[in-house]
């Protein structure tokens, strides 16, 4: 009985370790999202978005900021991997030229956490399309907070409120649903087949 | 649409860029953490003027990080204005009214103060960031904050991918199109195509770092025996100074905004 307990804790543990292919997959997820994050600062943030940047609707176009957290969680399905890969791709698009320097880099670590936290209050048992979509509205809260510490701390607070909504809104739509579709499709390609993620859904 | 990778002409011999990679970003994220507890012009022109002043330290020219930092200046100018108009402090006299977009001396006082802050938040980071080496951030990682090396060389392996993501992204496009996709005027079709080669790009990102992982292990990038550094990233005197220099100015700056009556919590 005892040892069957602690075969299962091992067992546990061992899912709970990071392989090398988690580690550089998540890390490579992470840079390529950091890349397409170097596009987005390069070309449509100084079109669309940074214009956009003071007015309380400013974070509807913001959830793509939040995607690698959730896709890099739901691939992977560690403990951290959330953190893990938005970090990542916030490093990276700091080397790769944002303008906003180590701010990027805290943003990151509070949109990971956010998701994170979701995956987390699941057990790391949760990898649907509900579970998607609450880690992308946990990332969206946090980066909604965040933002108005930073970004906009004299609105007055019902607009505070918008601006949080807004976040929280595309949390849920763009990082959530588009993270779950993104993270199916990757599997159906076949490219996933090292990890859970990419065996359970395999089709006929 | 190409993915630019803006490189900056730093002289590497400068004094605050030869420092060890942990001690600069410790020394630039200290103001950034004070100036996230307070909104007040005080810490933020003061904390904004000594990164300004810090620049040539850095061995960075100032043509080149102004060519690089304008769309930070486009964003500040917007935090300013959107904070002006969105917020309740509407004292003093009325300079603009429009219904409901009200701006008086005092919001537009509220808005600049609000700029200012996020401009004294980036700045720092950037300048830092703009002079390390990913490699060499990573040995300090692990050798000064003894970071998993695992996590640390396993993304620094990613890291050294990107030109190559880069370079793909480019293929990517230039065959879709010979097949006639893309170069639309439509934007819809434009980002339909745009989504497709993106995903593309990250389907072959992924199995690159598949077959990444799998050549690591077989180079015994798992095991747990003890491992040594080919690189050492020493940590000296200097560094330290560094550290404690941006301590004693960000703590000088705290003080001087809570004599001045300045200091004004964003939680309060």
């Amino acid at each position: 009985m005892a040892q069957s307990r602690s075969q299962d804790q091992t067992d546990h543990l061992g899912r709970q370790r990071w392989r090398t292919v988690d580690i550089v997959v998540a890390s490579v997820l992470g840079v390529t999202f950091g890349l397409l994050f170097a596009v987005w600062n390069n070309l449509i943030y100084t079109t669309v978005s940074g214009p956009l940047d003071g007015t309380p609707t400013g974070p509807l176009v913001a959830g793509v900021w939040l995607l690698p957290a959730v896709v890099g969680g739901l691939v992977i399905r560690k403990a951290g991997a959330a953190l893990y890969t938005e970090v990542v791709a916030a490093t990276l698009s700091i080397f790769f030229g944002s303008v906003w320097g180590l701010s990027v880099f805290m943003s990151g670590v509070w949109q990971g956490l956010g998701a994170e936290l979701v995956f987390a209050l699941l057990l790391y048992r949760r990898w649907g399309l509900g579970a998607a979509v609450l880690a992308g509205g946990g990332a969206g809260v946090a980066m909604g907070v965040y933002e108005i510490i930073v970004s906009v701390p004299q609105y007055s607070a019902d607009w505070k409120l918008v601006y949080v909504l807004c976040a929280i809104a595309t949390g849920l739509v763009v990082a959530g649903v588009l993270g779950h579709l993104l993270v199916r499709a990757l599997a159906r390609t076949g490219v996933l087949a090292s990890f859970a993620s990419g065996r359970t859904q395999s089709e006929i | 649409m190409t993915l630019l990778q803006t490189h900056i002409s730093a002289d590497p011999a400068a004094p605050l860029a030869r420092r060890n990679p942990v001690a600069k970003i410790g020394a630039a994220l200290l103001p950034l953490l004070a100036l996230l507890v307070s909104v007040d012009p005080v810490t933020s022109t003061l904390l904004l003027a000594a990164a300004l002043a810090s620049v040539p330290a850095w061995g960075l020219r100032w043509r080149g990080l102004v060519r690089r930092l304008w769309p930070l200046g486009l964003a500040v100018a917007m935090v300013a204005l959107g904070n002006a108009v969105f917020t309740d402090r509407k004292g003093g006299e009325t300079l603009l009214d429009l219904g409901p977009l009200l701006v008086t001396t005092e919001s537009l006082a509220a808005g600049a103060v609000a700029g200012l802050r996020v401009a004294a938040i980036a700045l720092p980071g950037v300048l830092a960031v703009l002079t390390i080496d990913p490699v060499d951030l990573a040995d300090a990682l692990v050798q000064q904050l003894r970071v998993p090396p695992r996590f640390a060389y396993g993304s620094l392996a990613a890291f050294r991918l990107a030109p190559l993501t880069a370079a793909e992204w480019e293929v990517l496009g230039r065959s879709r199109r010979a097949r006639g996709l893309g170069g639309d005027r439509n934007p819809f079709a434009a980002a339909s195509v745009l989504a497709g080669r993106l995903f593309a790009l990250l389907v072959g990102a992924v199995r690159r770092g598949t077959q990444l992982a799998a050549a690591m292990d077989a180079r015994g990038f798992d095991s747990t025996a003890q491992r040594t550094s080919a690189r050492r990233q020493a940590f000296a005197r200097a560094d330290a100074a560094l550290v404690a220099g941006s301590v004693a100015l960000t703590a000088a700056a705290v003080t001087l905004a809570v004599v001045t009556g300045a200091w004004n919590p964003v939680l309060g």
